[in-house]
């Protein structure tokens, strides 16, 4: 219940600043300091709309991704296999996203693409790593059980393994969109949209108000997503 | 190649864990219908051979037939969907409700829902669960329930074939002992044929009809209960067994098999019927030893009581093991 209540706030938090930042901002101006005039346009709540979709559609190719990786070294059970697709995911993690970016750019251009591919890496290993913890902590006699029972490596798989990691994948998934929703940020510096358009723009004019308002976008938007995926994962806890 | 016949037979089995060998010539014989009891120490490959004949494990050498054929004829998920297996550790998914985990091999055998409910209450009444439990995860199970579903997940496709792995481990004794009567009830009921794994020897000499003894890989000795009262044992068995086998055997009879018997034999008159004929004869002889007499009353169908002195009981039991 109380996992519900936090989620229902966050969510309220973060419709009220991308929706009312500005009307805020108007109301409060005689005790604000003087700004530029400033012309934002677009609006931060298709901004906030891109943020989410660069940050989701990303992370959510990670998922795919490493349960792939996950159950192809849960079939093929070769400690080999496991230790390089986790060292690569590592590595995929410890390249400074700045490096991706500045490595891709030539080859993807600018826009959203070299942002993307930096997310997606960076997603994969929290994981795949919680994936691989998970199958290897399943109960010896469930996973008998199973196959003595008499299903198929693929029904054992889908009726009684995924399942059952299914909490330790969804605490990684919210390890890496935490993480992908404030690292997108850094897509403004090579033309990508989202929340790291006002924050570059705030930065570069100087302009609190404006920074504020993309960082306590991102802010919101953070910790929302991280309640969400916190009452999918406590659903399913055994 | 779904057609399977009762009996098991194995002959010659050998199995090597790397360079373990865990079983180590394994010859053993369970006809239809027969309850084979698995008895050995801790570590003799009980559950090895339960896996193999599962095919849950692969062996090296010897063979395995169920009926006429060896188990390399049956398609492994087949065959292991037509043999109910109570894993050691019960092993229920824990992410299913009981009426989940029961249905699960007639789940995948394609069952209609509605036949999987009804075979799910079945259960439920044969197992003596109650039926509200259906609904319950098995985190909310004491050990005992968890064991009984485990028993009602390997009876729910009807197999003519049943490996339980220590079903009843881990529970109080009292407990254990009403699993127990359940189980020879249902199997009193099904006939099935039931390899029985247990290092308990009182469950042994309770529930088996016949009992193989193993030690380190090998059947040593596979005979109907009553066969171990043999002096000439092998000196393993007689340690294993203990000097109180002679008294677990008792409790694989009640009361009433020694009234049909003492009135067949004219020991008591025609119509005495015990009181608490359910009882086994184990706990009449506990209430004798602690009763000042060595007699022991029952009432006769006139109204009247008849004694039956101590020497009857021996009577009996020196009369059923021979
Ligand atoms: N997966 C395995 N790998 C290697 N050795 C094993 C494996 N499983 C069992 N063993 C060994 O094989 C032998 C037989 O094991 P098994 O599980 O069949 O014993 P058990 O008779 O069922 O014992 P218990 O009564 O304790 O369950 C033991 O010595 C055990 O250490
Ligand atoms: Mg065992």
């Amino acid at each position: 219940m109380k996992i519900w209540r936090t989620c229902i706030c966050f969510t309220l938090a973060l419709i009220l600043w991308v929706f009312f930042y500005d009307e805020l901002v108007q109301v409060m101006q005689q005790w604000l300091p003087i700004r530029g005039k400033l012309l934002m346009r677009t609006p931060l709540y298709e901004l906030a709309f891109q943020h989410m979709l660069l940050a989701g559609l990303t992370t959510a190719m990670s998922l795919i991704t490493a349960l792939t990786m996950a159950v192809m070294v849960r079939i093929s059970s070769n400690p080999e296999l496991e230790s390089s697709l986790l060292s690569l995911a590592t590595m995929g993690q410890s390249l400074p996203s700045a490096v991706i970016i500045a490595l891709a750019v030539p080859v993807l251009g600018y826009g959203n693409g070299p942002v993307a591919l930096a997310l997606y890496l960076y997603g994969i290993l929290p994981i795949l790593r919680n994936a691989i913890a998970g199958f290897r902590m399943l109960p010896s006699a469930v996973v008998q059980a199973a196959k003595g029972m008499g299903m198929s490596g693929i029904q054992s798989l889908w009726y009684v393994d995924l399942p059952l990691i299914w909490p330790l994948v969804v605490a990684g998934l919210r390890t890496a969109l935490v993480v992908n929703i404030s690292a997108a940020t850094i897509g403004a510096t090579v033309g990508a949209g989202g929340l790291g358009v006002p924050i570059m723009a705030g930065i570069r004019t100087r302009d609190f108000i404006l920074l504020f308002q993309g960082s306590g976008a991102v802010l919101l938007m953070a910790l929302w997503a991280d309640s969400l995926l916190n009452t999918w994962q406590h659903r399913r806890s055994y | 190649m779904s057609i399977i016949e009762g009996s098991v037979t194995i002959k010659g089995l050998v199995k090597f864990y790397g360079q373990h060998m865990a079983l180590d010539g394994v010859d053993l014989d369970v006809p239809a219908g027969c309850c084979m009891v698995l008895l050995g120490p801790s570590g003799c490959g009980k559950s090895t051979l339960l896996k193999t004949i599962n095919r849950l494990l692969p062996y090296d050498k010897g063979s395995i037939y169920l009926g006429q054929l060896p188990i390399e004829a049956f398609n492994p998920t087949e065959l292991r969907r037509s043999m109910g297996y109570g894993i050691q550790g019960v092993g229920l998914f824990p992410h299913y409700t009981v009426a989940e985990n029961i249905g699960i091999v007639p789940h995948l055998l394609k069952w209609s829902k509605a036949r999987i409910d009804m075979r799910t209450e079945a259960l439920m009444q044969l197992t003596e669960l109650p039926v509200n439990y259906l609904a319950k995860y098995p985190k909310e199970l004491s050990g005992g329930e968890a064991q009984r579903v485990g028993v009602a997940r390997a009876l729910a496709a009807d197999p003519p074939i049943l490996l339980m792995d220590e079903p009843f481990g881990a529970v109080d004794p009292l407990t254990r002992e009403k699993l127990q009567t359940a189980f020879i009830d249902i199997q009193k009921q099904l006939k099935k044929t039931v390899l029985f794994v247990t290092h308990d020897v009182d469950e042994a000499a309770r529930i088996g009809e016949r009992i193989a003894i193993m030690q380190s890989g090998k059947v040593l000795k596979d005979a109907k209960p009553e066969a171990y009262l043999d002096k000439s044992l092998d000196p393993f068995i007689y340690r294993f067994l203990g000097r109180e086998f002679p008294l677990s055997l008792l409790s694989r009879y009640t009361l009433n098999d020694f009234v049909a018997w003492a009135i067949k034999s004219h020991v008591i008159a025609a119509g005495t019927v015990a009181n608490d004929g359910l009882q086994s004869l184990k706990s009449v002889l506990a209430t004798m030893l602690t009763h000042e007499d060595t007699t022991y009353s029952m009432a006769v169908a006139k109204g009247s009581t008849e004694s039956v002195s101590f020497e009857s009981f021996r009577a009996f039991i020196l009369e059923v093991t021979k």
